[in-house]
């Protein structure tokens, strides 16, 4: 109490003294990082005041400040602007009195009892505008921007860092902010985890903290930092005001990240990009970003930095996806309204993700509203979607949950006639809970399922589903440790059926579950050096096929492939540590295991020569539990930077990565009907390793970034299969398959305007992925053994991203992409065989579809933003695929009537124009 | 509660879109050798060699008919086939069941080799099944191998069906004017039509527990369609052969009749079991096999379907007995098909559809089994 009247006193003081003084000398200077005690001397040079001050209370304070042209008052109200320094005019004497804590009263001021009332004002301002944290408390209250923050306790004063840490949250709904950038310069600055938990290293002494967040207003803090502290920090939601924007010329950026290759995309980005059918899609977004890639429009996969689509590990609140899509790829498997944003790694991966060679792409739900219960509706032509979040006790615990459904049969009719009796349909709910036990412990449980349904020009229907459940503990040990348990299931299964002849009627399935658990440990040792640690391990159960007859009268003879067993486990350990503010590694070890388990009869073949059917020499049985085969190595995960200034960086980066499940498919795309298969004796786990290279440069105050990143990779025993290979329900797959060497590489460049009224990127990637089939003892070789480009290679790709705010009810984007067509392997000459005229295809992959190119265009209209108004409405016009292209998805021939044909099919052949109402009340 | 309504309306013309596509000419430097063989252990074996084209050529076989072709088997059985023109080359085998056997061919200064392949046993054609549904006639194929030991099937067939012309055609203009027809040869009110099958029908018992092969579509006739406006038929062949060799015909049918639906499989190599001795780089295309040919003929009346509208509209003039308007009429491509007296001796001429079954692909000739 004694300080807040303190500095109401001073207050009052201050500003009689400013009034009272005619200190009329202006003073221009600029200083950079000197001690206090300079800082005075300095001015006493320039005036003719004498300052008089406790050197030793002072001792360790030091200033930057530039003015101009301001008086003595001005300048000192400036320097001590969010400090507990105050300082006293007297100017008969000419001098400053420079004191901590209580300020000096010179002279009583005129008017002083008339001005009772505004003091009294000033007072209740005042009142809550300081607070004091003391972490022996443990007390945190939540701190609101504007106003001055001590950290830490000022008698402990040992060090000249402190760590401050804390949770930024949503003012509005106490949701967590994740990524949010906290910081108070380019040297000093860190982002939210997940949890919306940061730690930042501080130097002691006065701060301006910044918290920025899409969505949400810039938040500016005084603190002054004496040693650790905790510091919640609650942010309002950016509202549509009809007011300047304010250009923050102070944002985080890619230079400090040591981080390369990483991508992150707030759902409100996303929003923004125009999308098929109106409704915001994850992973079509993804595929804009330099270095991603997409076979074609109606494909559920994408491709990173030349791997292919099963490369990538797919996480939604933690728990792998296994099918990331629904209806062919059309719709992507999330539901714009309960994802908060989406990670993606492709070069540097940190350590504590595995089990995938090319990129992480992770995907988090937001945290349910904590305040109040809301919810959204959604209803459109082809999907409607509905999510409901709120409290379950207010401010301690709360859900989100989500679900989508589709009524698409309609859109199958408009498809050409030989799929005029398809059917389709989807669903997915996802529902998340988060609880705060207290301020050191939390629990998530999220649970996420999806269902497809279609049959496609036959009576056959095929369905496919992704289960998923998990819980996580979330526990602080300290301010600088803290750590998380992730335990959880994971499935995904897909079904083959047909009634229609009963003596054929079938059901074949395929199954893959995984329980995995994970222990991820970070622990903040000072500014320098950061360490991230822990344990994951995932147990499969695969079943990869099964065929059982639908009816008695079938003639269908069962047949199952025995279930496989695997274990992958994984111990992992980064060190991050940062010499200097320009230089900064993360040094990560992955050793990674798998053994594939009993109980399995498994086939051995003669060393050396082709393994096939004919040189299968027997089957070794192994018991339930019993350890089959182990395969294990180290994966280095290595990234260095270093920021020439602080705007410039140049990063590096060495990645090993190994995968022990495959997908196999022999078709382009990821098909429903693909199954995965875990490594065994006779199929090897692919491995990877990747060297990258990246320089990032930053313009007009960090308001455009600029990278340009360069990467080469290669891959080792990668499958691709022989001619003719047959995947289905096929017990000795290894008879199959070859084995594949890989190489990609690529440069990446990309700029980008973050914020602002025009905001946007562009990025232009050349990238090859050849394969080669160099084993000349797996008996088929493709192309004689030579390198050949892999079905997804596209060389060439540029893409433009861009919104521009007309004014603040007004916006439009655009969205423009080419890219170089993708191989194919194309009849090159024709015959005649059982009874037509037949096409002979040329080497794999010799040839190349037309080259891709499309543009889309939205408007986004803001109704008035007039708070009192009950509802607000928007529109959302647009056109997909403006100028109507017809871009090819493939080009292919068929013998009709004896006759070979080429066609070549567009997925979306016209302009499709969409238009999207929203109404919020 | 705050709840947010989104209504979203969306309008599109179509989604998906076929184009013809002509592809860049290929780059083959010498057209491969194609062998197309089943050596028969009995009766007349029949086999084509013919060449690959260019793709952007006009779709017409280039036969090869200047080889030597021969049957060696393993226990030093020699036979050879002769050029019977149009690339086919036929003989009279006598193979051995479950002996080996191979093709050479001599060609050019080349020479072309088989791999030993096993006349297998092929059991009889079960039968032809049919059924009608409301878009048309499905017909299926079936088939039993009691001792379940041939496995894999391959079929194609034949069609043959009756035309009517709608008016019985009793003149023929020749040589300038108007003459009765000379019967049965110039009759043109019946004939038979003949169509191939042009796809390749594969079906196999290997993930059945017993032999029985049921219900495999063959061919489809859409409702209203000429072919059973009469009646119809269709002969189905049947061939037995090993895996490898299915496999061969699979991959070909999935190389040029499924790639492009949605889930299509990628194209493959198609690898044949002949090959050139003289040029091991030379890829010949083809699969060599060996089973006698077993067969099926049904024969389905337009009466035993229901519904099958036979109606098509048919147009006659009046023509003035004189040889300039005769001559006119028969240039506009009318034909005549009948003198009247009533009302006032004219000629009565139709199109060439309504009275000239020739003219809609027909041939006048009563096939033997008919």
């Amino acid at each position: 109490m004694n300080k807040i009247r303190a500095c109401l006193i001073f207050v009052f003081l201050f500003r009689t003294v400013v009034l009272q003084a005619q200190v009329n000398e202006r003073i221009s200077d600029s200083f950079v990082n000197i001690p206090l005690e300079e800082f005075f001397n300095r001015l006493e040079k320039k005036i003719s005041y004498k300052f008089y001050y406790n050197a030793k209370e002072l001792k360790t304070l030091y200033l930057s400040l530039e003015v101009k042209d301001l008086t003595l008052p001005h300048v000192l109200e400036e320097a001590f602007k969010a400090t507990d320094l105050h300082f006293a005019i007297d100017k008969q004497s000419k001098s400053v009195y420079i004191t901590s804590k209580f300020p000096i009263e010179t002279e009583l001021p005129a008017g002083f009892f008339k001005r009772i009332d505004s003091l009294a004002l000033q007072k209740n301002q005042l009142n809550d505008s300081v607070a004091e944290f003391d972490v022996e408390s443990k007390k945190v209250s939540k701190a609101i921007a504007g106003k001055l923050y001590e950290i830490g306790s000022k008698t402990n004063q040992a060090g000249r860092n402190a760590i401050l840490t804390g949770y930024v949250r949503n003012a509005k709904t106490g949701e967590p902010l994740v990524n949010a950038s906290v910081f108070t310069d380019n040297q000093h600055g860190t982002i939210t985890d997940q949890y919306g938990h940061y730690s930042l290293t501080l130097p002691a002494g006065n701060h301006t903290l910044n918290i920025q967040h899409i969505g949400m207003k810039d938040t500016k803090m005084q603190l002054v930092v004496y040693s650790e502290g905790k510091l919640d920090i609650d942010v309002d939601e950016q509202v549509q005001l009809l007011r300047e924007v304010i250009v923050s010329s102070n944002k985080i950026s890619n230079i400090k990240n040591v981080q390369m290759g990483m991508e992150r995309l707030a759902i409100a980005n996303i929003k923004n990009i125009p999308s098929v059918f109106g409704e915001a899609d994850v992973l079509r977004v993804i595929t804009s970003l330099p270095g991603v890639k997409t076979v074609g429009e109606a494909s559920t996969g994408f491709n990173v930095r030349g791997g292919s689509a099963d490369q990538n590990l797919i996480l939604f609140n933690d728990a792998t996806i296994y099918n990331p899509s629904h209806f062919f790829g059309l719709f992507s498997a999330f539901n714009p309204e309960v994802i908060k944003d989406i990670e993606l790694y492709k070069s540097s991966i940190p350590a504590n993700y595995g089990g995938r060679l090319s990129s992480v792409l992770d995907i988090t739900s937001r945290e349910g509203n904590k305040k109040n219960l809301t919810g959204s509706a959604g209803i459109g032509v082809v999907t409607s979607r509905v999510h409901l979040e709120g409290p379950i006790i207010k401010d301690k615990t709360s859900f989100i949950f989500g679900a989508r459904t589709t009524y698409a049969n309609w859109l199958l009719n408009l498809l050409p006639d030989a799929y005029k009796d398809s059917k389709a349909s989807f669903q997915d709910i996802d529902f998340s809970l988060s609880h705060q036990i207290d301020s050191n412990n939390s629990l998530y449980f999220s649970g996420y399922f999806s269902r497809d349904k279609f049959s496609l020009e036959s009576d056959t229907t095929y369905g496919y589903s992704n289960r998923n459940l998990n819980i996580k503990w979330r526990h602080n040990f300290t301010n600088k440790f803290r750590g998380i348990l992730i335990v959880g299931y994971d499935q995904y299964l897909y079904d083959v059926s047909s009634i229609q002849n009963k003596v054929n009627a079938f059901k074949l399935g395929f199954d893959i579950g995984q329980f995995n658990m994970k222990a991820n440990f970070d622990y903040y040792i000072n500014t320098q050096h950061a360490l991230n640690f822990g344990i994951s391990a995932i147990r499969y159960t695969l079943h990869p096929g099964y065929l059982d007859p639908y009816s008695k009268e079938s003639a269908v003879r069962p047949d199952d492939v025995e279930a496989e067993q695997g274990l992958e486990s994984g111990l992992f350990f980064t060190h991050r540590y940062t010499p200097s503010a320009k230089l900064s590694f993360s040094t990560g070890i992955r050793y990674s295991m798998f053994n594939f388990l009993g109980p399995q009869e498994v086939s051995q073949y003669v060393p050396g020569i082709p393994v096939t059917d004919a040189n299968r020499i027997g089957t070794i049985n192994y018991d339930k539990g019993e350890f089959i085969k182990t395969y294990h190595g180290p994966e280095i995960r290595f990234s260095v930077r270093y920021a020439f200034t602080t705007t410039f960086s140049i990063k590096a980066g060495l990645n090993t990565m190994r995968q022990y499940v495959h997908l196999l498919s022999n078709t382009t795309i990821i098909a429903p009907t693909d199954i995965w298969k875990l490594s065994d004796p006779n199929i090897k786990p692919q491995y990877g390793e990747q060297a990258s290279l990246g320089f990032y440069k930053n313009l007009k105050s960090n308001t455009i970034e600029t990278s340009v990143e360069v990467y080469y990779k290669r891959i080792k025993d990668f499958l691709d299969y022989k001619p003719g290979a047959s995947l289905l329900l096929n017990h000795n797959i290894e008879t199959e398959v070859i084995n594949t060497k890989g190489k990609a590489y690529g440069i990446e460049l990309l700029i980008k305007k973050p914020v602002g009224k025009l905001n946007g990127w562009i990025s232009y990637t050349y990238s090859r992925i050849l394969l080669r089939a160099y084993d000349s003892t797996q008996g088929v070789t493709v192309n004689k053994g030579n390198f050949y480009p892999a079905n997804y290679d596209k060389p060439h790709d540029v893409t433009l991203t861009g919104n521009f705010r007309v004014n603040h009810r007004f916006s439009i984007s655009l969205n423009t992409t080419y890219s170089t067509g993708r191989p194919i392997t194309l009849p090159i000459a024709s015959y005649y065989y059982a009874g037509s005229q037949r096409v002979l295809y040329s080497d794999r992959n010799a040839h190349r579809i037309p080259d891709y190119f499309r543009m889309d265009f939205s408007m986004n209209i803001e109704g008035n933003h007039k708070l009192t108004h009950i509802t607000h409405n928007s529109w959302t016009i647009g056109v997909y695929n403006l100028l109507g292209r017809k871009n090819p998805y493939s080009v292919y021939f068929i013998s009709e009537n004896g006759l070979v044909k080429g066609y070549k099919v567009s997925i979306f052949g016209s302009i499709i124009p969409f238009i999207n109402f929203n109404i919020r009340f | 509660m705050k709840a947010k309504i989104t209504a979203a309306l969306l309008v599109f013309s179509f989604l998906s879109c076929k184009e013809p596509y002509i592809p860049p000419n290929g780059s083959l430097e010498k057209p491969l050798l194609v062998v197309e063989a089943n050596l028969e252990p009995a009766g007349t074996t029949s086999i084509t060699l013919s060449r690959t084209t260019n793709l952007n050529d006009p779709a017409v076989i280039r036969t090869e008919n200047n080889a030597t072709v021969t049957v060696e088997g393993k226990d030093n059985t020699l036979f050879t086939l002769s050029s019977r023109g149009n690339g086919t080359y036929a003989g009279n085998l006598n193979l051995a069941l479950n002996n080996e056997y191979r093709l050479r061919i001599k060609n050019a200064g080349k020479e072309y080799l088989s791999d030993w392949v096993k006349t297998i046993f092929n059991p009889p054609l079960d039968s032809i099944s049919w059924k009608e549904e409301a878009d048309g006639i499905h017909i299926s194929v079936n088939t039993n191998d009691p001792t379940n030991t041939t496995k894999y099937f391959r079929w194609d067939y034949n069609e043959t069906w009756e035309i009517r012309s709608r008016y019985f055609s009793e003149l023929i203009y020749v040589n300038g004017a108007l003459r009765q027809r000379v019967l049965p040869a110039e009759d043109v009110s019946v004939c038979w039509k003949y169509s191939p099958s042009t796809e390749i029908f594969l079906a196999n018992s290997a993930r059945l527990q017993s032999g029985i092969i049921s219900q495999v579509p063959i061919a489809f006739i859409p409702r209203g369609d000429e072919k059973l406006f009469v009646r119809y038929s269709i002969v189905t062949k049947q061939y037995a052969m090993e895996k490898d060799a299915y496999n061969f015909f699979e991959i070909m049918k999935k190389n040029t009749e499924d790639i492009g639906s949605f889930f299509g499989p990628l194209p493959s190599e198609l690898k044949g079991n002949v090959h050139c001795v003289t040029n091991p780089d030379e890829p010949v295309i083809g699969f060599v096999t060996s089973s006698s040919v077993t067969q099926k003929r049904i024969f389905i009346n337009s009466s035993e379907v229901s519904n099958w509208s036979s109606y098509f509209y048919c147009e006659e003039v009046l023509v003035r007995n004189h040889p300039d308007s005769i001559t006119q009429a028969v240039n506009l491509g009318w034909i005549p098909i009948h003198y009247s007296l009533f009302p006032d001796n004219k000629y009565i001429f139709t199109t060439p559809y309504c009275g000239d079954c020739i003219s809609r692909g027909g041939a006048n000739v009563r096939p033997a089994y008919w």
